[in-house]
């Protein structure tokens, strides 16, 4: 007989009663540890994203910097064009290491509905991209195509291989090089030189965005105030990839801060629920308590009953919470993601066990506060008034 | 075994019971309880004086309502006395705090119940075990004896609901033996039972009485009572009769 087994078996009484409590806590505690989880795959998503990136600034037609970053990395059609002639007044500012000049394009294919982002850029893009393995070259002649490793992979491309390429009906391109896998968007992406890219696309002499490199990125907010100030400034959105990315985690944490805040609410109410139902259980064994008294319980052992019974309730929920919250996380990965205006493509909710012990720690606080009511009250029923509840006398 | 007379309540008179030879284990002075039922006072107990020695076997009988159970209460430490004084193997009860009561409960009195008050999540070995729980004592081995003692070792892992009343009530025995108890307090022990029972579980308190344990049980069975070595009558809350029961 363990104090333990006592305290199972009073909450195995009334099953539904201790799992619909338990699950009040555990929609607590799954909530926060998504949350948790998501700031924190958030947080890594977008590091990673800037890593592999490699360049500090953006340069984009003018527009929401948010979506210019999002299309940048992410591949898309771009609403807009820069002239490239920006580019030379780019590179000759003051703190530029490389400067890549880019032209962008989606389309889509209209029977199966699968979109292929073109991106046109030049050697000096191997000059921002410092951490990308090609197996073979970057595009130099016409027809030269750089194939991200998935798009190589999904249509079974091998280097030196001619091909049609996809959605633009006609042209062909000789597979250079293959992209070795960047767990990023660069993946999917099929590069051609910027001069056909220009040609195909009908965009001559026009780029749709430069990553711009510095020799020096903690001089970042003097080159971004050279960059604007600059004859073409005023054409063009300059963003500190930097500063965008903590912005955008402002923008988070603030949600998050919310979310905390509706999360503390519903916790208390789930607190409270606990509290309740574990004070109606001892008001159901009020006899039973006084019988417990006869027979050698001190009031302690009974606070120590209840207590447990509480933490033990807690306890359950946080289990079934955080089982539940890592079950949805790819659920709720695909919900953040269709509704963030700017997501990194790494996982989103990144579960730590650090942060479920958190949860569990927050959780059996949260029990130890509930329980006090009904386990003081416990210890303190006179033990013959106890037993004389539902005996008639 | 010594009683005031309910004749002459506020005498000091003291008879004497024939054969006293042990140690006394309960010291009743005057006790008295009176509960209040809104603007009404109900006297349960009025100025009860007895002694009880170790190894007797004493049946408080009475009607409905005459202060046999708040008696019982008052002599397990589960009630203090609104006045008087109540001596539990030569310690003085009346001032103690809750915590050594319960202490003294837990060492020196058993209590088994009428409606037997076995939990009935637990199984009959877990039921048995529950008070060691309590004081932090493990005598596993010791409850597998107790349960062989009182019949009820095939029953071991059974629950409350798959017993009869005479094996849920011999449950409670041991239960309430499993401290080792000097005194075991029983309320209406055979109530809930049909005859067969009762007289099995009659058997059993003979049984431990004849071991050495003192005995103190509330009963309205006359079978029970007779039983008994000494009877304490109580009417309206006072002790109108303490005797010794002539055996055939």
């Amino acid at each position: 007989m363990t104090w333990l087994r006592l305290v199972l078996q009073n909450g195995a009484r009334r099953k539904l009663r201790t799992l619909s409590t338990a699950v009040g806590i555990a929609l607590a505690v799954g909530a926060l540890f998504s949350l948790v989880s998501f700031q924190r795959g958030y947080q890594i998503g977008m590091r990673d994203e800037l890593d592999k990136l490699g360049a500090h600034i953006l340069i984009a037609p003018k527009g929401c910097p948010y979506d210019a970053a999002s299309i940048a990395l992410h591949g898309a059609s771009w609403p807009c064009y820069l002239k490239a002639d920006y580019l030379q007044r780019v590179k000759s500012t003051e703190g530029v290491a490389e400067a890549s000049p880019m032209l962008m394009n989606a389309l889509t294919d209209q029977v199966s509905g699968s979109q292929s982002v073109y991106v046109g850029a030049n050697l000096d893009l191997l000059g921002v991209k410092r951490a990308w393995k090609i197996d073979g070259a970057f595009p130099l002649a016409d027809t030269d195509c750089l194939i991200g490793s998935s798009i190589a992979k999904a249509m079974h491309l091998q280097k030196g291989q001619q091909f049609d390429l996809p959605c633009l009906k006609g042209e062909t391109g000789s597979v250079s090089g293959i992209l070795q896998s960047t767990q990023g968007a660069d993946d999917t992406f099929i590069y051609v030189t910027l001069a056909r890219a220009q040609k195909l696309f009908g965009r001559p002499e026009e780029l749709t965005h430069i990553l711009v490199r510095l020799t020096d990125p903690d001089k970042l907010d003097s080159v971004v105030a050279a960059l604007r100030g600059c004859e073409a400034g005023m054409d063009m959105n300059v963003v500190p990839l930097t500063h965008l990315f903590r912005t955008i985690q402002r923008m988070v944490n603030s949600t998050r801060l919310l979310l905390l805040c509706i999360l503390a609410v519903g916790t208390l109410v789930a607190g409270a629920g606990v509290g309740n139902t574990v004070l109606m259980a001892v008001t159901e064994r009020t006899r039973e308590i006084g019988i417990m008294r006869a027979i050698g319980a001190s009031a302690k052992d009974i606070f120590l009953l209840v207590w447990l019974e509480t933490l033990t309730i807690c306890a359950l929920g946080w289990g079934i919470g955080i089982v539940g919250a890592m079950l949805g996380a790819h659920g709720i990965e695909v919900w953040l993601r269709a509704r963030l205006p700017f997501a990194p493509t790494g996982t989103l909710v990144h579960p730590e066990l650090g942060t479920a012990l958190a949860c569990l720690i927050g959780a059996l606080l949260l029990g130890s506060v509930a329980g006090l009511l009904p386990a003081w009250r416990a210890a303190h029923f006179s033990p013959i008034e106890a037993m004389r509840v539902g005996s008639g006398v | 075994m010594e009683f005031r007379s309910p004749a002459e309540p506020d005498s000091e008179r003291i008879i004497s019971t024939p054969g006293k030879a042990a140690s006394t284990i309960v010291e009743a002075r005057g006790l008295t309880k009176i509960y209040s039922r809104g603007v009404e006072q109900v006297r349960a107990l009025d100025d009860v004086s007895f002694t009880i020695a170790e190894g007797e076997f004493v049946a408080i009988v009475g009607a409905s309502g005459a202060g046999k159970t708040t008696l019982l209460h008052l002599l397990g430490c589960m009630d203090a006395p609104t006045s008087g004084t109540l001596l539990l193997q030569g310690e003085t009860t009346t001032n103690l705090s809750d915590a050594a009561l319960t202490r003294l409960r837990r060492q020196t009195v058993g209590f088994v119940f009428q409606h037997f008050g076995l939990i009935p999540t637990l199984t009959v070995t877990e039921n048995v075990l529950l008070p060691l729980l309590f004081s932090r004592r493990k005598m596993r081995n010791y409850a597998a004896e107790l349960l062989e003692k009182v019949g009820l070792t095939h029953r071991s892992n059974h629950r409350p609901h798959e017993l009869s009343g005479g094996e849920m009530q011999r449950t409670a025995i041991a239960r309430a033996l499993i401290n080792s108890p000097r005194l075991l307090l029983a309320d209406e022990p055979t109530g809930n039972l049909d005859t067969a029972n009762g007289e099995a579980v009659l058997e059993l308190l003979q049984r431990l009485n004849a071991d050495g344990l003192t005995v103190i049980v509330v009963t309205h069975n006359p079978i029970l009572a007779a039983s008994a070595r000494r009877q304490i009558t109580l009417h309206d809350g006072k002790l109108v009769s303490d005797s010794a029961n002539i055996r055939p």
